[in-house]
């Protein structure tokens, strides 16, 4: 579109972050156009690129994670190491870090010294729990923030334990929340021509999650206490997994006439005029007997394709339970380029999730590849501080840069 | 912060969406001080005002999710209501529309219509499956994206059913992804002075939270299938949710300093050095979690445990349950649960929109009654005087709730 390869052609973004959640919101902004610059801690960097599973040493992880992104690898405790990243601070327009709360600012990097010297910059910070609060200062990982937000108790049988999210989430979208208030301030930025600081966590974000549970507990004063229901879709009926012929089938019919097309469909027409069963509430109690009804006509079926197919006609809405290999080779998924295929110098071809935002104005796929550790050194700090050749040599047999010898 | 309230002050947006995903990227834009107006089918609106819990018949669930949102309560069908719609999108910054693909463009608002009435518009649709593909126009809700990307089958018991997700995790990420798209396409209007049109799907949120299953299938060339494992995975080990002496507990110690950690809470710093334990696999295969539950029941209770593992630095925490969660001293001091107002019910709490700005405080949003700014839009945006608008209502052209 014009004069722009895509939205955020032009502007440059500081990325001090590590395993999933930060390095998410900057390779989103990435898949976007914007330039990234990855500082990574001498001499290991990022610890994604020590995780599973690798070939010739190269994590297909950290590929995943950070594609489009330069990568500036640096001793950040050294008095050049942070005169370096002060001297990027300045010349950036976001900063992104997803230290534990207190360890950017110790680094010298706290809002107040960045916004000092750059009032534009927006820096967004994210963490397991947040900036403030009693919590705050714990060390956060995926399951940690989902178990404070009441999400894992949330899921498993009701009579059985509770059971770990299937991915982590909360991870990837506290990434994409954070991608999103950087968006929105930069927008601010426009108008106002002034930065801000944006704190983004983990545990926020999973329990933002909770669109029926918590208005369900505060509104009805405790009386309804929402825990886990197994294959049924708390708070709404009929909804859930059910046991189909060859696979796992999700069913829900929780409008007035998904219901009654459903009672049809299971010959039971007369149900869906019964006003015991008239609306969500009421079949959320009957869950037990419509389930048996559901699962009984489940049962007289030839198959999964009949299921799904006599289902689809009637408007309700169904779902094989995929695997994840399934779900990759999916010719949906496929088409619409909900799986990426990337090209990586050692991995070669493989798949990825692609950014879920779509521009009509911006071709989806992107050849974004992700940088080898310190890749980028020579190039960054000449291009943006103007260091010279020497000076770089200089820096890297201090050991206050470093690189892989790729 | 200077001149505006928030960061969407001054920004309007027809939200022409209802239950889930369509109506939280409408209230994120409210929550950032956006005018939000909200277009319901006549005459009984949006499908989730049906949704439990209730109050005299006031749906807390709508309430959530539509706080801070105008009413306008209209029979698309009818020209007249059409019309309105048209003249509202005329003069909106963004259009947000939820229907099953095809659906908005059989009533004349496809992105074709919409960018003659409004070029710098910026329309969003969101659907289960996205606007193309094989199963466009299917009809789904949450847990069929979830189905389809592969990950319901990844929770539960490796011999057992797959479990279903504990809310609709994929309808929320689906919204705050429109939100994030609206607001990047925003920006792009800023340089460029054109809207887009924006597809967004509740499959490609889902997929997206993959944040190791993909690249593990397809970068092993598919000799390694990820399926659930339970509580605990083959590749992290100390590492999961294990049953402790009063509830379950989330332990996770993937590095070797961690699990050093473990070792001496549990009283046998001497298991650190041992080989048989030294990498997260052998852990894994090695008998390590009922090491760490029996330890765990031989406790006098949950706090000693999570005493002696803090004290190591090794992250812990207890499961907690939603009504726990919501009165937790930490999720109440941040605001992550945010006690609002409604007329019905008086004070209730909700989450808090995640997408924090520090300059700005939360704003007071309320849930609209049906209908409730027919008269207002209609005047302010449209012009129509009241005897057009009694006329309207007369015809059931527009419809509110008397209260």
């Amino acid at each position: 579109m014009g004069a722009y390869s895509h939205i955020l052609d032009g502007y440059k973004i500081l990325d001090f972050t590590q395993f999933v959640a930060g390095p998410t919101v900057t390779r989103l902004l990435a898949e976007m156009g914007a330039e990234v610059i990855k500082i990574e801690l001498a001499p290991g960097g990022d610890p994604l690129r020590t995780m599973y599973t690798f070939k010739d040493g190269r994590s297909s992880l950290f590929v995943q994670h950070n594609r489009g992104k330069m990568s500036l690898c640096l001793d950040a405790k050294s008095a050049a190491g942070r005169g370096i990243l002060l001297d990027l601070a300045r010349a950036a327009d976001v900063l992104v870090e997803n230290f534990t709360p207190g360890a950017i600012a110790r680094l010298g990097l706290g809002y107040e010294a960045v916004s000092r010297i750059n009032p534009r910059i927006i820096m967004c910070s994210i963490s397991g729990f947040g900036q403030s609060g009693p919590l705050a200062a714990k060390p956060g990982f995926d399951t940690l923030g989902a178990s404070y937000a009441g999400v894992i108790d949330m899921n498993g049988y009701a009579e059985g334990g509770p059971c770990p999210p299937g991915a982590a989430i909360g991870d990837v979208t506290a990434g994409l929340n954070g991608a999103a208030s950087i968006g929105f301030a930069l927008l601010h930025r426009e108008r106002t021509g002034r930065g801000q600081y944006l704190d983004i966590s983990l545990l926020d974000t999973y329990f933002h999650c909770h669109d029926f549970s918590v208005q369900a507990f505060s509104a009805s004063g405790g009386a309804i206490s929402p825990t886990r229901t197994g294959p049924n879709v708390p708070g709404y009926a009929p909804a859930g997994v059910f046991r189909g012929k060859q696979r796992s089938i999700v069913v829900m019919a929780i409008t007035a006439a998904q219901w009654r097309s459903l009672c049809r469909v299971i010959g039971r027409p007369e149900l869906g005029d019964d006003p015991e069963f008239a609306t969500s509430t009421e079949r959320v109690e009957r869950m037990p007997l419509i389930r048996e009804l559901i699962q009984g006509w489940l049962d007289t079926m030839p198959g999964d394709d009949e299921i799904i197919g006599v289902l689809e006609a009637a408007r309700i809405p169904v779902a094989p339970v995929l695997s994840v290999a399934e779900a990759v080779n999916h010719p949906h998924l496929r088409q619409r380029g909900t799986v990426m295929t990337v090209s990586d110098p050692v991995l070669g071809l493989f798949d990825v999730p692609a950014s879920p935002w779509r521009f009509s104005e911006f071709p989806q796929a992107r050849n974004l590849r992700a940088p080898f550790l310190g890749e980028h050194n020579g190039t960054i700090l000449k291009q943006y501080l103007g260091y010279t050749e020497q000076r770089l040599q200089q820096l890297a047999g201090d050991g206050i840069l470093h690189s892989e010898n790729r | 912060m200077g001149p505006f309230r928030h960061v969407m002050e001054g920004y309007r947006v027809v939200d022409f969406t209802q239950f889930v995903a369509g109506p939280v990227a409408g209230r994120i834009l409210a929550e950032m001080g956006a005018e939000v107006i909200k277009i319901e089918i006549a005459p009984r609106g949006d499908g989730s005002r049906v949704f439990a819990a209730f109050k005299d018949n006031r749906s807390a669930f709508f309430v959530q999710h539509n706080r801070g949102k105008k009413s306008l309560c209209v029979d698309p069908k009818k020209p007249a209501g059409l019309e309105i719609i048209k003249g509202l999108i005329a003069r909106a910054d963004v259009f947000i529309e939820n229907f099953t693909p095809g659906v908005i463009g059989r009533m004349g608002l496809g992105y074709e219509a919409v960018r003659a009435i409004n070029p710098r518009v910026v329309m969003c649709s969101l659907s289960s499956f996205g606007q193309d593909g094989p199963l466009a126009l299917a009809p789904g809700f949450d847990p069929s994206g979830a189905a389809y990307s592969g990950m319901i089958d990844m929770q539960g018991e490796p011999d057992g059913p797959p479990v279903g997700m504990g809310g609709a995790v994929g309808d929320t990420n689906a919204g705050v992804s429109a939100a994030a798209a609206i607001g990047f396409a925003l920006l792009h209007r800023e340089r460029t002075g054109t809207g887009q049109y924006l597809d967004i799907a509740l499959v490609d949120a889902y997929f997206h939270c993959h944040d190791r299953s993909v690249h593990i299938y397809s970068g092993s060339k598919g000799a390694i299938v990820p399926r659930r494992s339970g509580n605990h995975t083959p590749f992290y080990c100390p590492a999961g949710i294990f049953k402790g002496k009063d509830r379950y507990l989330v332990i996770t110690a993937v590095t070797q300093a961690q699990w050093a950690g473990v070792c001496r809470a549990m009283g046998r710093p001497e298991l650190a050095a041992d080989p048989r334990y030294d990498t997260n696999e052998k852990r894994a295969k090695g008998g390590v979690v009922e090491m760490v539950e029996r330890w765990l029941q031989s406790l006098p209770g949950d706090d000693e445990a999570m005493r002696l593992l803090e004290r190591e630095h090794v992250p812990v925490c207890p499961v907690l349950s939603v009504a726990e969660a919501i009165n937790h001293p930490h999720l109440r001091q941040r605001g992550t649960v945010a006690t609002i107002q409604d007329p019905v019910y008086g004070t209730m709490d909700v989450p808090a929109s995640p997408v924090r700005f520090t300059q700005f405080p939360p704003l007071d949003l309320r849930a609209p009654m049906l209908g409730e700014h027919n008269a207002e839009i209609l005047q302010n945006y449209l012009g129509y005087t009241r005897e057009r608008i009694r006329e309207l209502e007369a015809q059931g052209v527009i419809h509110r709730d008397n209260r």
